[in-house]
């Protein structure tokens, strides 16, 4: 990150369509330097005003300003169809935006087609040429921009071993497996080493436990590298994982653009908080300084804001047994119980309203389903927003 | 027991149908080394027939002209209808299907009708601009024009079966419109190129009734020549070159059949 941000500053953006971009990094160093420390720069990206439409009725994006820092993890987070997918292809070019501009390294490329961008993507099918092994595949980008044979060769290598390959780089495409063709496909968009990373949902055609392994290589790669990556996803539990900022996007604007701690703990709107997995939503009815009225009962909040919903994450909740009187106690009633080990996930009935929790197992008394409790909320973990 | 019974009619009647098929060119392929001029009895082996083929210059060019007939118009057609293929794959969202009908129709035409229409149609042009006299030319031209519908099905069945996602990310890395073709497309669809032109190949060898309407005095093809010799009984040589068509042609066939079976998934 650091070195990321240095390179920016310390050195001009190349041109990606001058012969510069196409000659390897200053110095290879033949083999002992990894790719993280001869990748020239990572760059950032503007867009503003974009706007895109299929036919006549469909608008895919409305009005999408958005910048990306260079070196930056960033994650467009959203439900399908809610524009994520056809931002990631306006920046690799495969798809002309209707209005709007886009730059990458303070560079405008707007009408700069896919072939002339410095930018490369990890396709959702991966995109392997069938007709092509492993190693042609990962040097297809180096041969288009006419790099010497030699020089592939050796470019080549230094990926796979950084990608830990093996001897994956020999076997014919057809005989790979989801999570190789998923390496192979990062590999063979790395090895050009692009101002900018595009990855359209790369992992969600794998299983669970592969899943999450991959996660933290890419995370890890990315972080070698100093790259600026933009990953589209629909999973929030991934997004998080992963990102140094993320943007949620719906029906083509964006909604909320923070760290992911930010988006989880104090979503802007009743979209953004039932995206990232929030349940516990409430209509505030009645306000007066720091105290709401809720059909859950009276609380008091440290929130400034004026949101007409009340937000309560169920981590943030403590159950006492039994009835205790204080400021911020809701008396409830226990009506499921999810024990899961590490923690315990409660349904809560209060009054005609329902309340999730969820208590870290930390060897404490677990109330069981019929049990009478207080539920304890701090002021300052209670958050409002709009609808 | 019943059930017993009636799989082994079929299997007599599959056995059946092979023989039906394939007695009658057994014969001429056997007829085709015989030793005595005989049509009716088989006295021996020998190759006489094969080597009095040699002989007769009028086997050889008649040969010659279906060899260049054939290689020629594939050539073509090859070129015209890949292409040809690529559009109907890149416009196949468009509601074409009336000219997707075009292009299947001269495949289920009458050869007479075609070959008729294409021999008004030469001599006509022939009259008023001097050009086209029939010969070679004209065949290739009426070759090529039946063998086109068969190239772009083939090529369009091919890269319907690709990932559309491969043409973005030839895209991505870098490759230049030229350099898709060259590098993506061609190499991608090459098994289908080869079938396609072994396919054009038997089809044009294979052709009469087209070259017979479309043919000058000096083009007689294979086809054509065996037309004329029969007129005067069958004799043991046409037997001889039948064989070789035969195997040309069955050589090609399987050729075709080969790679169009190949898809590198």
């Amino acid at each position: 990150m650091n070195r990321a941000s240095e390179n920016r500053e310390g050195t001009p953006m190349s041109d990606p369509i001058t012969a510069e971009a196409i000659e390897p990094p200053a110095e290879p160093s033949a083999g002992q330097a990894e790719p993280g420390e001869t990748a020239r720069q990572a760059a950032s990206i503007e867009m503003k005003g974009l706007h895109k439409r299929f036919g006549r009725d469909t608008v895919a994006l409305d009005g999408v300003d958005l910048t990306i820092e260079a070196g930056e993890f960033f994650t467009l987070l959203g439900p399908s169809g809610c524009g994520k997918t056809t931002l990631l292809r306006i920046l690799a070019g495969l798809e002309e935006a209707d209005d709007g501009r886009l730059a990458i390294g303070g560079k405008d490329i707007t009408e700069v087609p896919p072939h002339r961008r410095s930018v490369n993507t990890v396709f959702q099918s991966y995109a392997l040429f069938p007709h092509l092994s492993v190693r042609e595949n990962l040097a297809f980008g180096l041969k288009m921009r006419g790099m010497l044979p030699g020089e592939r060769d050796a470019r080549v290598a230094k990926i796979a071993e950084f990608i830990k390959l093996g001897d994956l780089v020999d076997r014919p495409v057809d005989q790979l497996s989801g999570g190789q063709r998923q390496r192979i496909a990062l590999a063979r968009a790395l090895v050009n080493e692009p101002d900018v990373l595009l990855l359209d949902e790369p992992l969600s055609a794998l299983d669970a436990g592969l899943r999450s392994q991959l996660q933290v290589e890419l995370l890890r790669v990315q972080k070698r590298l100093g790259m600026t990556f933009v990953f589209v996803t629909h999973d929030q539990q991934e997004a998080m994982v992963m990102s140094d900022r993320i943007a949620v996007l719906n029906g083509g604007v964006i909604q909320q653009v923070g760290p992911p701690r930010e988006v989880y703990e104090h979503p802007v709107n009743a979209f953004v908080a039932r995206f990232m997995g929030h349940d516990n939503l409430y209509p505030v009815t009645a306000r007066q300084g720091a105290r709401l009225t809720t059909p859950l009962g009276e609380l008091t909040t440290e929130d400034a804001g004026e949101g007409s919903l009340l937000l309560i994450r169920p981590e943030t909740l403590d159950l006492l047994p039994g009835e205790v009187a204080g400021d911020n106690h809701l008396p409830a009633t226990v009506s499921e119980r999810l024990y899961r080990g590490s923690h315990a996930e409660y349904r809560l009935e209060i009054g005609s309203s329902t309340l999730q929790a969820t208590l870290n197992n930390r060897g404490r008394h677990l109330p069981e389903v019929g049990d009478r409790v207080t539920v304890s909320v701090a002021p300052e973990d209670l958050v409002t927003l709009s609808e | 027991m019943r059930k017993r019974t009636f799989k082994r009619c079929l299997t007599g009647f599959w056995w059946f149908t092979l023989v039906f098929l394939y007695l009658p060119l057994a014969v001429v392929v056997l007829f085709s080394f015989n030793a005595s001029n005989s049509a009716a009895t088989f006295t021996g082996i020998s190759l006489r027939w094969y080597g009095r083929l040699m002989g007769n210059e009028e086997i050889l060019s008649a040969f010659a002209n279906s060899m260049i007939l054939a290689i020629t118009s594939s050539v073509i057609a090859l070129g015209i209808g890949c292409r040809i293929g690529y559009g109907m794959y890149r416009h196949r969202h468009r509601k074409l299907g009336w000219l997707i009908v075009l292009i299947y129709l001269p495949i289920v035409l009458p050869d007479i009708v075609f070959g008729i229409s294409e021999m008004a149609f030469f001599v006509q042009i022939h009259r008023l601009t001097g050009l086209l006299q029939p010969g070679l030319g004209t065949m290739i031209i009426a070759h090529v024009t039946f063998q086109i519908p068969f190239v772009a099905l083939i090529v369009y069945s091919r890269f319907v079966g690709l990932d559309p996602t491969l043409f973005e990310a030839a895209k991505d890395l870098y490759a230049t419109p030229i350099k898709r073709v060259v590098h993506f497309m061609l190499p991608t669809i090459k098994p289908a190129l080869i079938s396609a032109f072994f396919l054009s190949f038997t089809l044009s060898v294979d052709d009469f009734v087209i070259s017979f309407f479309t043919a000058g005095p000096e083009s007689a093809t294979l086809p054509i020549y065996i037309w004329g010799a029969i007129k005067k009984g069958v004799s043991p040589e046409i037997n001889a070159i039948a064989t070789l068509m035969i195997g040309a042609v069955a050589i090609a066939a399987v050729i075709s059949l080969v790679f169009s079976r190949r898809r590198q998934a």
